[in-house]
């Protein structure tokens, strides 16, 4: 296993990182880089409010007339 | 309250809504159908041609979800069930549809670098692979720039323009709040195809905020 | 077992912004974490490890429970701040960026390295955590892993000896 990672590395991993899904000697080595590397620190918090406004688009109410159907059908279900 | 209790509490909650569902309540279908609509759309619309049909499919999967409530065990997320059972309507519409369903092409392909290469020092350099120039910190900006309508209209545009299951996983993990199981179950890869999607199409949404924010 | 963290100037963890229980008169409070110290647990430095976690405060950290040795840290169910090393100061953490940042130099000119030295200075006021690394990583380009190692002990050294620790 290598002794340090350099940035490319870095941000390749971060998906992984934030997933939990490194290795303790992986995630390790990634910690120790976003330490030392004001770089990549900035650049796991650009990945992380990426993540957050992301998470700000809202998504669109079930549409009337769907919901309409849906009802019908679930309650043709219910007599049955 | 820990991730343990809130995830506890998340389903016993679900429980209930079943239980009621199965006594025909009607609010509790209601309630079920808000919860999970945006997502089963998102997933439809990955497998088929067009909205329309995706609804069509989605109403498609309601029935199934009705017809196969009793043998629903718990044993995975209600979600991922729910999913599964669309997957299954919407590949076999999109089947009768004779729509090429990319299947192959959702196993992640070649390289996509998170950041451009010319953006790292190269080879002969003492530290290869090290930044030339810093990306910018954001934690810098002034508070509007990140909240201002253009920036998600960005964000949109970007996820939006993404190979369909980029587009779709990034959806259902960051606008959705699915977890890996649940992507899984509706593009029916590995764990680890689903989080190299995610990986790509985060990396491009930053690239392309940092466009915004810092170009 | 007795141990060191390196937390952020507001009393949080480095990458988990967990608020610290600071010690006030005697130790903080303990905190515990879910089994697994694999995945999630307390991280600590050994003397050892200092020089790779390098950060803006330093306290010494007692920790109980099932500990896991890993190459630079060991992770721990249960942890509790003991004290702050208060001569983890700004003046000395400029003082040991300057002593790495002229290791980093020596190396270089001892193993025909010049044309690393550019990015030494330019490097400095990022602090000790990369001025340690740079010392290091010449080192290794110079004499391999051993090298590196070696140059990653001294500053443990270096440090254990100026702060007082066991």
């Amino acid at each position: 296993m290598a002794e340090h990672i350099s940035c490319q590395e870095v941000v390749e991993l971060v998906n992984d990182y934030l997933d939990g899904a490194l290795e303790p000697e992986e995630a390790s080595l990634f910690e120790q880089h976003v330490n030392f590397c004001d770089g990549c620190e900035f650049y796991l918090d650009q990945i992380r409010t990426t993540i957050a406004t992301v998470g700000r688009i809202t998504e669109e109410d079930v549409p009337p007339e769907t919901r309409d159907k849906l009802l019908d059908a679930f309650r043709e279900w219910r007599r049955t | 309250m820990t991730e343990a209790e809130l995830q506890d509490r998340a389903a016993t909650e679900e429980a209930a809504l079943l239980a009621r569902l199965r006594a025909g309540d009607e609010r509790a279908f209601e309630t079920l159908v808000g919860r999970h609509y945006p997502t089963m759309l998102a997933v439809a619309r990955h497998y088929v041609s067009s909205r329309a049909v995706a609804e069509e499919v989605v109403q498609e999967a309601w029935l199934g979800v009705l017809k196969g409530l009793d043998r629903f065990e718990g044993r995975s997320s209600l979600r991922t069930w729910i999913l599964r059972i669309l997957v299954n309507t919407a590949q076999t519409r999109g089947a009768r549809e004779a729509r090429s369903v990319p299947f192959a092409s959702l196993a992640p392909e070649g390289d996509e670098p998170a950041v451009a290469p010319e953006r790292f020092r190269g080879a002969g350099d003492p530290f290869p692979g090290h930044w030339r120039a810093y990306p910018g910190n954001w934690q810098r900006l002034p508070d509007e720039a990140l909240h201002e309508r253009e920036t998600l209209e960005i964000v949109v545009a970007t996820i939006g323009q993404l190979p369909s299951a980029q587009r779709l996983v990034i959806t259902m993990r960051d606008i959705q709040g699915c977890d890996a199981e649940e992507v899984c179950a509706a593009l029916d890869v590995s764990e680890g195809n689903q989080r190299v999607l995610l990986h790509r199409a985060r990396s491009k949404v930053r690239s392309a905020l940092e466009g915004h924010l810092d170009g | 077992m007795i141990a060191y963290k390196f937390l952020r100037a507001d009393g949080t963890g480095v990458f988990t912004r967990f608020a610290w229980p600071l010690p006030a008169d005697g130790p903080g409070a303990w905190v515990e974490t879910e089994p697994d110290p694999c995945r999630s647990g307390i991280h600590a430095c050994r003397v050892g490890d200092l020089p790779y976690w390098a950060g803006r405060v330093l306290y010494a950290i007692e920790l109980d429970g099932e500990i896991v040795e890993h190459k630079t840290k060991v992770v721990a169910r249960r942890g509790r701040l003991l004290v702050r090393v208060d001569a983890w100061d700004d003046d000395f953490r400029a003082a040991y960026t300057r002593h790495c940042a002229d290791r980093a130099h020596e190396i270089a000119r001892a193993t025909g390295l010049e044309r690393w030295e550019d990015v030494i200075e330019p490097s400095v006021p990022e602090g000790p955590a990369l001025l340690g690394f740079v010392a290091a990583r010449i080192a290794e380009r110079a004499g391999g892993v051993p090298a590196y190692h070696a140059e990653r002990a001294r500053q443990s050294e270096w440090l254990a000896a100026r702060l007082g620790l066991v």
